[in-house]
């Protein structure tokens, strides 16, 4: 029986103009073309594509790295004295900046084979930036044991502040194994105090002087007296006049510091201490960071470029 | 003396010489008659005077006793008929009720009758209300004078409006209001004679030295204990801990606990032969359970994982201490953990600051309460709880001057020190105390991995004092055996207990706490029979 026959809607034989600016490819309907001659059906790749893309993948790797480095290398830049190992392209924690040595038994007392335990007790109003600074800086030097504890005079206590001493050691149940113990207790005190051996030490009160016994547990006090009596200058302004000082107090500081941080890259010249970690730390807290002199903010993200700050910028809201 | 003029005439002439002995027999005599009869007569006259008096008063009593009807002794409430009367309780005399007529049940705390007026104090367990009844038009005479002369602690059903008052009434604790009374009728009328007053059961120890009043000793108390637990300091003692076992009970279900029964008649002594009762259980002899340990640790491989259960613990020790019982409630937990002892001492400890914070923060009123009495200070702890090795603590022991070997046990004196030492340096009431040497705990205790000679057990303090002795248990049946063995234990008394690990058991761990003790340290307390309501000792088996 003869089929439906349809009359041809065009003749066959038409002449179109081709577009020269496009790309020829092969006709896939035309003859000749057999489906079988193709491997390329069932997903495999061609191994031209492959190379091509595996030198794609190549060349992102490199650029990749080639921007980590140069990154580093802009830090370095700006940021002197810092040991960063600038090939790897997260941030780990950074090198411990400080290179001197400190025997703790000569410092705290004869090992009895017990933990040696700092209790610090703060109070939840008034996080103690500086020392969770000098406490990062501790646990690279040290094996530290560190714990969190509210007291039952505080009722409540944001989450943040619980967890501000990073995650717990997976040896923690073992505290025989750790050199070194930092206990922070979060409890309604007036003045930050800090205990250590009740026995033959008295408590040490106020947050610039607890970080200045932390400081010496690291071994790296400046050994000249006018390098550590600046040192003790710098922190004494800031705790007398940047925190407890009224707003004209703090714009003289922050003047000085400029005027300071003009002459070197840390306040003390050349090397990065305790003074820079107390004064930066309570220059945070005072806040309104971005109104501050031009030095000042050049300091402050050479600071945060070290990584140590890193813990105290979930207190700064 | 009678003048007789003949006498003195016949005197005065001599003419009484002869029969003068006689006749001043006589009149000695009739003297004496005389003075009898004066005085017969003088008796006679009184009692006549009194009769005609009480006459006299009792017909103006009859005569002017309009209230007669609004006051009386009810008889015994046998229940002859119910009422449908509500009774105002007296914590609920708030000056919102003013002016309202109300109906209230309390005892007599105190009465004092001032002329035409009668001042009452009424008491209901902690509160206290006063109440005034003076002479009127509601109230007459005889009236005020029986309410003046009521017993102390009777119970008495008292209508009355409820007045606002200016002055804050200081020694009640309802001040704002006072009871004007009506009617008064008395329930049940206590002994005139008290073994004990209340007011001296409340007084605090040095207050009663300076000013010289009574203080009740505790010997005297615990005899008379029914009425010594009506004061208000008893009242809130018991009522805290009722919420001591409340807030464990509480804790632990949201943890996901079962509570558990165990026996207390058992076949064999648990922590050691000498500091069991036994009792005749026919024919044989059996004991009074030392602890629940064998039967929660039974549960435990029954697969119950997490049990608890709160009941009485029978110790034979003869100590009289001031921490000692022969019988007290025992709270005890024991749960299989997954790797680590650990697990079991954070979730332990977790309930314990949950009890703490629910004290804190729910009975301060009851607290304070006690402190008037007792003052002591609050009860500070840590969250998460402190924990301490026993290494530490010797270390800290020796710098503080102590002599004791490494793997000595902690005397009391020392467990005190330690307290204090503790105490001083992260303020905290409430601590652990980890790894204890294996010598001094019992045979299933399971020894540390790393070190033979210490264990995986622990003790928890609360103010220098020992209220917790756990352990990680031993859950080899062959293991547990060895240690049997070591320890000289009889292996026959034991074998139910060795079998229940032979088929599986997970590991796991426990402790119990006594809630006599618990109680004791939390408030501050100094003697474990104050917070335990019928206490048991070596000398006290009554009330």
């Amino acid at each position: 029986m003869p089929m439906y026959k349809v009359k041809p809607v065009s003749p066959a034989d038409i002449k179109i103009d081709v577009p020269s600016c496009m790309y020829k490819s092969p006709n896939v309907h035309g003859h000749g073309m057999n489906c079988g001659e193709h491997a390329l059906q069932n997903g495999e790749v061609d191994p031209s594509l492959k190379a091509l893309e595996e030198r794609q993948d190549e060349v992102l790797r490199r650029l990749y790295e080639l921007k980590a480095t140069v990154d580093g290398f802009a830090k370095t830049v700006t940021t002197p004295d810092a040991d960063l190992d600038a090939s790897t392209p997260s941030p780990g924690p950074a090198e411990s900046v400080f290179k001197g040595t400190a025997d703790l038994d000569s410092l705290l007392g004869k090992d009895l084979g017990a933990l040696r335990d700092i209790v610090i007790n703060a109070n939840p109003a008034r996080p103690p930036l500086s020392l969770l600074v000098l406490h990062a800086l501790l646990c690279q030097r040290y094996q530290v044991l560190s714990s969190v504890h509210v007291h039952s005079s505080v009722s409540a206590v944001p989450p943040p502040l619980l967890s501000c001493l990073g995650p717990r050691h997976i040896d923690s149940y073992a505290r025989q194994r750790f050199q070194l113990g930092f206990t922070l207790i979060w409890k309604d005190v007036s003045e930050l105090q800090m205990k250590f051996s009740t026995q033959s030490m008295c408590p040490i009160e106020g947050e610039a002087n607890v970080a200045r016994f932390l400081f010496r547990l690291l071994g790296a006090e400046p050994q000249d007296p006018a390098a550590a009596t600046q040192m003790d200058c710098w922190i004494d302004k800031a705790v007398f006049q940047l925190s407890e000082g009224g707003s004209k107090d703090r714009a003289a500081v922050l003047r000085s510091l400029n005027a300071a941080l003009g002459r070197s890259p840390w306040l003390l010249g050349q090397e990065f201490s305790l003074a820079d970690i107390v004064c930066a730390c309570f220059v945070l807290r005072a806040g309104q960071t971005t109104s501050a002199p031009v030095n000042v903010q050049r300091w402050l993200k050479s600071c945060q470029n070290l990584g140590h700050f890193d813990c105290v910028y979930p207190f700064l809201q | 003396m009678y003048k007789d003029e003949r006498y003195n005439n016949l005197k005065a002439s001599g003419m009484l010489c002869l029969c003068v002995a006689g006749e001043e027999e006589q009149q000695a005599q009739s003297k004496k008659a005389l003075k009898k009869q004066q005085k017969e007569a003088e008796k006679a006259a009184k009692k006549a005077e009194k009769q005609a008096k009480l006459a006299a008063e009792q017909q103006e009593a009859d005569e002017d006793d309009f209230a007669k009807d609004r006051y009386g002794i009810c008889p015994m409430v046998q229940s002859q008929q119910k009422l449908d009367r509500a009774l105002v309780r007296v914590q609920d005399l708030t000056p919102e009720k003013a002016e309202q007529q109300i109906w209230v049940r309390a005892r007599i705390h105190t009465s004092r009758a001032k002329g035409k007026q009668c001042f009452l104090v009424l008491r209901h367990q902690q509160f206290t209300v006063q109440a005034l009844l003076a002479v009127g038009d509601r109230a007459s005479k005889q009236m005020v004078k029986f309410a003046a002369n009521l017993t102390k602690e009777s119970i008495i059903d008292v209508e009355a409006v409820v007045k606002k008052v200016e002055q804050k009434i200081e020694s009640c604790s309802q001040q704002d209001v006072e009871l004007h009374v009506e009617r008064i009728f008395v329930i049940s009328q206590s002994e005139a004679r008290l073994p004990l007053q209340l007011e001296d059961a409340v007084r605090p120890e040095g207050e009663g030295d300076e000013e010289g009043r009574a203080t009740v000793n505790q010997d005297t108390r615990l005899d008379n204990r029914v009425i010594d637990l009506r004061t208000t300091t008893s009242q809130a003692i018991f009522r805290l801990q009722s919420g001591v076992c409340q807030l464990f009970r509480d804790t632990l279900i949201n943890k996901g606990f079962v509570e558990i029964q165990t026996p207390k008649i058992i076949s064999a002594a648990s922590e050691g032969g000498a500091n069991v009762f036994t009792v005749s259980y026919f024919k044989t002899s059996a004991y009074l359970a030392q602890s629940p340990q064998l039967y929660k640790q039974m549960c435990i491989c029954a697969d119950f994982d997490k049990v608890f259960c709160v009941g009485p613990v029978f110790r034979a020790e003869d100590s009289n201490t001031h921490r000692h019982l022969t019988e007290f409630v025992g709270l005890d937990i024991e749960m299989a953990f997954n790797y680590h002892y650990h697990e079991v001492i954070d979730s332990i400890t977790d309930t314990m600051v949950q009890i703490f914070k629910g004290l804190r923060d729910r009975f301060q009123t009851e607290i304070q309460m006690v402190n008037k009495q007792y003052p002591s200070e609050p009860f500070k702890f840590l969250e998460p709880t402190l924990r301490l090795e026993y290494k530490e603590a010797v270390a800290m022991l020796k710098a503080a001057g102590v002599e004791m070997g490494d793997e000595e046990d902690l005397s009391t004196p020392n467990e005190k020190l330690l307290g204090r030492l503790v105490k001083d340096k992260y303020d905290t009431d409430f601590y652990v105390l980890d790894k204890y040497p294996l010598a001094v705990r019992p045979f299933y205790t399971m020894p540390d991995p790393n070190n033979p000679k210490y264990s995986n057990s622990y003790d928890m303090f609360m103010r220098g004092e020992e209220i917790l002795s756990g352990a990680q248990r031993v859950h080899d049946a062959q293991l547990l055996t060895e240690r049997a063995m070591h320890h000289g234990i009889d292996l026959e008394k034991i074998k139910a207990y060795i079998d229940s690990f032979r088929y599986g058991a997970p590991p796991h761990a426990g402790g119990g706490i006594g809630l006599e003790r618990v109680t004791m340290l939390y408030l501050g307390l100094h003697n474990v029979r104050q917070t335990s309501m019928f206490p048991r000792d070596p000398k006290r088996l009554t009330p």
